[in-house]
Formats: C-alpha cells, sequence, structure tokens
C-alpha cells in the first residue's frame, strides 16, 4: 500500500508540529530554573553556585567572609551542581561542619583551625580532648558509684581519644560503652543522660536547642559564628534541669525565668552580683571551657578561675600584663570580638595560668575595667587588697566569697 | 526526478512484506537512528568533558547544569542509550523468532550479535565516565572480573584499563574506548551489517512463490515512513530526556581505598548487568562473571549452525514449526536473563 504524497505531507506537518512543541516544552523546562549565581571565593578559587538558592543567609562571620571561604570550603557538598539532592549530598555533617565527626576536615582543614600547639592552632584537638567532648568525669562518676571502677580516675570518654604529649597523666580514654554495662543504672546513665557533651544531639525543646561540634556554643543564631557567646548559649546545657541519680533521669526546669537574675542560677545555688551580671565568658577562659589540649580528669581539674583571679586577695594584687608585644594573643583575642580597643602599652589582667583577660585593663587609679564580651556593657572594679575584706588568705573559693557577697533572690 | 542521497541509499522497491511493522517491529532502523543521535549528542559532549580524574565528574556536572541546554543533550544521549540496547534485543529477538537467521544470512547474524555486544560495551564504558561515586562497584567488579580470566586475564585487564589501579590510568582507557576503540568498530561493523541486509536480499521474508502478497513499495515511500518514524521516536525520545534526567552522583574520589569504600557503599551494577551481578553472588567470579555469560553469548551465536536449518517457506514467518528449537532456546535466554535482573533489582 503505497501512501498518498498528499497524505505523507499532511501527516509530515502535523508530526513537525508536535515536534516543535515538545522542543518549546524543552525550552520552556529549561527557563523555568533561576540563573545560576557564580561566586569564585579567592582561597579556593574553584566556583562554586551555592548562593544561586542559598542568597538569602547571613554572612557566616567577619572573620570567614564569602567572598574569600565560599560555601565549599567548609561544608563540601557539589558546588557546581543546581540539583538541591546532589548539590548536598556529599555535604559535611549535614547542615553542620563543624560536628565532631567531620570537623577535622571542615574547621580544621588547610591548618585553620587544627595545627600545632606552637602556633596555637590546634583548636580542634583541644576541643576533641576537653571535658566539654569528653565527659570524662560524669562517666568516671558513675562509674565509681555503681562498682564498675575502683577509684574516680578517668578511663573513658564519649569517643576514644588519645594525648600523647600528656601534662595531666591521662594519656587515653577508651570509647564508653553503657549497653555493654553490667548495671541497669549505668545503662539508664547511657539512654537518658548522655545528651550534654559536643558530640551529642541536644535534647528536645527550645531551651535545650544548640548544634554539635564547635556551633554548640558558637553559633547563637542560624548560620552565624561568634566568639561574643552570651550566657544564654551556655545556658542550652549547663542551665536547664538537674538529674536524680536514683532514677537516673534529667528533671528538667519548670519555672520560667522571667528576669535575668532568676534566670540565671537556680534557686538552691549562691551567686554574687558579678556572676549573674556578666557572661561565662567574661570570666572562664579559653582554656577552661574549649580545653587546654590535655585529657583531663573532670571539670574540676580544668577549671581554675576564682574570685581572686580578677580581685586578688588582702595580701596580693590580682596578676597583670603589660602588653609590649604586637603579636600578643591578647590582640588577637580583641581583634576577633572587638568590643575593646586594646593598644600596646594597655595593661590588662591575666591568670595565673598567664592567659589573657583581655577585655579588662587597668585604670590609672589601681582600679579596673571590663567590657562585657557578649553584651558590650561596661564595668568597673575593685582589687580586695586594701578593702575591709575579712577573707583568709588560704580561703578562696568561691563559697567562702559567697559567705558575705552572695545576693538572695 | 532523479533520487536524492538519502533515497539512493535505498533499493528501488522491496517488496511491501519487508517493510511492515508488523514483520519488523521497525527495531533495526530505531537502532541506525538512535546512533545517530548518540553520534551527535556524543559529540556536543566531547565538547565539555574532560576525562582526567579530578575533573571528569565535575566536567558531567558542568555539563547537566551549566551548559545551554547540555543537561537535554546528555539525556538525549543517555535515554538513546538504554534504549538502543532494548530495540537491539528486541531485533534479535525478531531476527530468532521469524528464522531470519537462516542461510544466507548466518554471517549477518554474527555482525548483527556483535554489534549488540559492542553497543552494551559502550553502554558500560560510557556508564563508567561519569566517574562519580556510583560507578565504582562496576568499574572494580567490571575490571577485576577480566583479570580472573586464567592465563590472558592480566593481559586483557592492562588493555582495558591500562596496568595501575582503575583509578589511576583507567578513566582515559575507558574513555578512549568509548570514543575511538569502540565506536569506530560499531560504524564499520553498523555499515557492513547494513550493506549486508541488501546483499542477502533484504529483510527476510518467505521465497517469491511462498508469499501471499507480492505487493512491493518504491524507496519514496520507505523513506516517507523511514522519516515519520524518526519523528515519532525522536519526539518520544524528547519527551523522555526533558522528563526524566540521567542519573549522576557526587564525585568520587580517586584513590583505591576511597574507591573500594565507595564501591561497598553502592553496590549496583547498571541495569543490563544486573543479571551477571546476580549470578556473582553465587560464587566464583570466573565461573559466574565470565564463562556463564560468555557461554550464554556462544550459545546465541552459534543458533544459525547448529540446529536444523528452517524451512524455505518459512523464513520470515513469525514462530515457524521448523525453527522451534531455536525459539526455545532463545526464549530460555531472554526468560533467565530477566528473571535474575529481576531478582538482583529486588535485593
Amino acid at each position: 500500500m503505497q501512501t498518498k504524497p498528499s497524505t505523507f505531507h499532511f501527516l509530515l506537518f502535523i508530526i513537525s508540529g508536535l515536534l516543535l512543541v515538545t522542543l518549546s516544552l524543552v525550552w520552556w523546562n529549561s527557563s523555568r530554573h533561576p540563573a545560576p549565581i557564580p561566586l569564585t571565593p579567592t582561597l579556593s578559587g574553584e566556583t562554586e553556585y551555592c548562593i544561586t538558592c542559598h542568597a538569602d543567609l547571613p554572612e557566616i562571620s567577619a572573620s570567614h567572609p564569602v567572598e574569600t571561604f565560599g560555601c565549599v570550603s567548609c561544608h563540601g557538598g557539589e558546588r557546581l551542581a543546581l540539583n538541591a539532592d546532589l548539590a548536598h549530598s556529599a555535604m559535611r555533617g549535614g547542615a553542620n561542619p563543624s560536628d565532631l565527626s567531620v570537623v577535622e576536615t571542615s574547621c580544621g582543614g588547610s591548618n585553620c583551625h587544627s595545627g600545632s600547639e606552637a602556633d596555637d592552632r590546634h583548636h580542634i584537638q583541644r576541643v576533641t580532648t576537653s571535658v566539654q567532648s569528653t565527659y570524662a568525669g560524669a562517666i568516671s562518676n558513675i562509674l565509681f558509684t555503681f562498682g564498675a571502677q575502683p577509684d574516680l580516675t578517668a578511663r573513658f570518654g564519649i569517643a576514644a581519644v588519645t594525648d600523647e604529649n600528656t601534662k595531666t597523666g591521662i594519656t587515653s580514654l577508651q570509647a564508653f560503652d553503657p549497653v555493654s554495662a553490667n548495671h541497669p543504672s549505668i545503662q539508664k546513665f547511657g539512654e537518658e543522660c548522655l545528651t550534654c557533651h559536643l558530640h551529642a544531639e541536644p535534647r528536645e525543646g527550645e531551651a535545650f536547642a544548640r548544634e554539635t561540634g564547635c556551633a554548640a556554643c558558637h553559633s547563637t543564631e542560624t548560620h552565624t559564628l561568634t566568639t561574643a557567646i552570651s550566657y544564654t548559649q551556655c545556658n542550652a546545657c549547663h542551665n536547664r534541669g538537674n538529674y536524680d541519680l536514683r532514677t537516673m533521669t534529667f528533671i528538667e526546669r519548670t519555672d520560667h525565668a522571667t528576669t535575668r537574675l532568676q534566670d540565671y542560677y537556680q534557686p538552691i545555688a549562691q551567686f554574687t552580683q558579678c556572676e549573674y551580671t556578666l557572661d561565662c565568658v567574661d570570666c572562664h577562659t579559653r582554656s577552661e571551657v574549649m580545653g587546654d589540649g590535655d585529657i583531663h580528669n573532670d571539670q574540676a581539674s580544668i577549671e581554675y578561675v576564682q574570685c581572686k583571679t580578677c580581685h586578688g586577695t588582702l595580701d596580693e594584687l590580682p596578676r597583670t600584663k603589660k602588653l609590649t608585644d604586637p603579636n600578643d594573643i591578647a590582640f588577637t583575642l580583641a581583634f576577633l570580638n572587638p568590643v575593646v580597643e586594646l593598644k600596646l602599652g594597655d595593661t590588662i589582667l591575666v591568670t595565673e595560668k598567664g592567659e589573657p583577660l583581655w577585655n579588662t585593663r587597668v585604670l590609672p587609679d589601681g582600679t579596673y575595667e571590663m567590657i562585657g564580651k557578649a553584651t558590650k556593657q561596661y564595668f568597673t572594679f575593685n582589687p580586695v587588697m586594701g578593702s575591709a575584706c575579712e577573707q583568709k588568705p588560704d580561703e578562696q573559693e568561691s563559697h567562702y566569697c559567697h559567705e558575705c557577697h552572695a545576693v538572695e533572690k | 526526478m532523479r533520487p536524492s542521497f538519502f533515497h539512493h541509499l535505498h533499493p528501488p522497491t522491496i517488496p511491501a512484506d519487508q517493510a511492515r511493522w508488523r514483520h519488523t517491529l521497525g527495531a533495526g532502523g530505531t537502532a541506525v537512528f538512535l546512533m545517530l543521535i548518540l553520534g551527535v549528542t556524543g559529540i556536543l559532549e566531547m565538547f565539555y568533558y574532560i576525562p582526567t580524574p579530578e575533573e571528569a565528574a565535575l566536567s558531567v556536572q558542568t555539563i547537566t547544569y551549566h551548559v545551554p541546554f547540555g543537561g537535554f543533550i546528555r539525556n538525549l544521549h543517555y535515554w538513546s542509550a538504554q534504549i538502543l540496547l532494548i530495540v537491539s534485543a528486541i531485533h534479535l529477538l525478531r531476527v530468532v523468532f521469524t528464522a531470519a537467521y537462516s542461510h544466507p544470512r548466518r554471517f549477518n547474524y554474527l555482525l548483527g550479535l556483535a554489534l549488540f555486544v559492542l553497543s552494551i560495551l559502550l553502554d558500560f564504558t560510557g556508564y563508567i565516565l561519569r566517574w562519580d561515586v556510583d560507578i565504582c562497584y562496576p568499574l572494580l567488579t567490571g575490571t577485576n572480573l577480566i583479570k580472573t580470566i586464567p592465563f590472558i586475564g592480566d593481559f586483557f585487564h592492562r588493555l582495558a584499563i591500562g596496568g595501575g589501579e582503575a583509578c589511576s590510568t583507567g578513566l582515559l582507557r575507558m574513555y578512549v574506548w568509548h570514543i575511538f576503540g569502540l565506536t569506530l568498530p560499531i560504524i564499520i561493523l553498523g555499515i557492513w551489517h547494513a550493506f549486508r541486509v541488501r546483499r542477502d536480499g533484504g529483510i527476510a521474508v518467505p521465497p517469491p512463490q511462498a508469499r501471499t502478497d507480492n505487493a512491493r513499495i518504491s524507496r519514496n515511500e520507505l523513506v516517507r515512513r523511514e522519516v515519520l518514524a524518526m519523528f515519532i521516536v525522536g519526539i518520544a525520545l524528547i519527551l523522555l530526556s526533558s522528563s526524566v534526567p540521567a542519573p549522576i552522583a557526587p564525585a568520587m574520589d580517586s584513590t583505591p581505598a576511597a574507591i573500594r569504600e565507595a564501591a561497598s557503599q553502592s553496590a549496583k551494577a547498571p541495569w543490563f548487568f544486573l543479571w551477571v551481578q546476580q549470578m556473582l553472588k553465587w560464587g566464583d567470579p570466573f565461573i559466574f562473571g565470565i564463562v556463564i555469560p560468555f557461554g550464554i553469548l556462544i550459545l546465541v551465536a552459534i543458533i544459525p549452525y547448529i540446529f536444523p536449518k528452517p524451512a524455505d517457506s518459512d523464513i520470515g514467518t513469525w514462530f515457524p514449526k521448523s525453527n522451534r528449537l531455536a525459539q526455545i532456546t532463545m526464549g530460555l535466554v531472554s526468560l533467565i536473563v530477566i528473571l535474575l535482573t529481576l531478582l538482583a533489582n529486588a535485593n
């Protein structure tokens, strides 16, 4: 059977029309997508297209400008992909590249926050050996209490960790495995009480909301990193309830604080005015909070700042240091959180271990000033020496000071 | 009017029977059309594809997301390649089930089978060129299988991926095999195959005395039908390519350890080798991955030579009695391959 030329031409006309329709469909399909927005960060020199969709995110921090770092150097992911699934498929730590499982390649990559103690780039080593990450004190306490170890020496951490250059005598911690423990209370501890370390996802609830890893402390809002860490950030773990050791359960705070005073400490604790006015980071130093690179037995063995660190004793003034070296770490810290303009020749307070309290300065009249790291509030304070204080030189723990200086709610 | 070049590629007239869709299923013609599309889209992809371990997957992403209509061209290439395998298989089944392989077409049957094998290898090498985490398992398994062949395995392994680990020299080899080493033979054998179709008397139909319909159609009519068929296949292909994207996965880290890790994370062969992957679960890779698949290939290849010659009047008719053994053999082979594929996909 022959097709008539006229029929053929008619069919050809119809089918060409169909072809045109499908081709315009292809064109329409490809024009629906937003135009790709390239960004070539100076650090990598490799073009990425993340901001095609993520242009609305705030800059992560002044120290990490997007023009320099881009997104991929921290987050990973497929930099060229314009399909959400593929673009996000190889991201480090999901949305949080500072999660401790990936932190070495993200925050630690290119020796940014990872490296030697000598050039003070060992932040990740400090964090992963710190009690905030190992939870060593709590674990050894529970194991000792329920007869699983003979003393309070730390043997286990949340993850296995070693410290070859130990100054504390603890060279390593094994990974804690509560599931195989032989005491039900230890198993219960594992189920109920392991949400308060940097590896762990927080408990459910707005009051506990925080990220894991570095961002647990340093990320106070969506996609921001800061060293101006307010007390509320610390409260996400440190002031949200109590443990009942008989039932091995965590009991959330039920009071709803309306003032800073009520929020800061729980009813049973004593506190002084500076403790509820300042932020935790105004007194507690980098090495106390983030670790000093050594494995410590428990919180008490790394915490050392006391009232006398700033106020001195009846016999001694607090320690001070005149800034003469432009490379002094105090200038770096003040640069990263610019609440105070430190100058060469300024005299600041330092801790007993020599850590700079860089947001303080000695004033010409012998008193001191402090600017809140998170609040930028201005304070002045006096030394104990020369005052009417009746403290004994060997009684310097805070509870001795609280006897006179505690504020009642 | 003097016939144009395209008309001249066809005989002046052919028996109407040879051009009936219900007789040919249009499979051979569709395969030629798909190969033309593969050639054109493949050349377009070559303008952007970079065959180095560091750049390969990124250049695929560049093609997919940043080259104007690059994603569409890549989808066309992908879907043409997948459909080519299906159409080729249908073509092979048609030839066996209509006893079309019989003398004088026995040699062309072998040529066709070689084209089918080359298409599978082209699909496989093309799959590997994505060089993303999902290709690690087939890359490792495929190349390691070659090594299991006694005596000559190492030589063929070197031939396939160039000595070293799959990650170092493998990509460039796969690229050259895909662009040149397999494409050139498929072009030459393809032209030879088409030439032999004409030389052997056109598409197999019963001899004139056994035909019920002795009508003939002109080359003009044949070309018209071909044009319409190409348009229809083309539209279907465009619709498929604009709605279902070709698979893509994150770039892989080209170190031996990372490739092994990625292979264990996503251990899935491309769909046309799932039946072999299923057999590999059963034991010795040389037996299940080389001997049995090649045994099946050889069995299919010798069908025209070992079974009784079909009756002349049966050639070109569907499921003739005189050809039962070959139909059963081919049917069983197809059934086994399909069942193994479904089994692998279910796991």
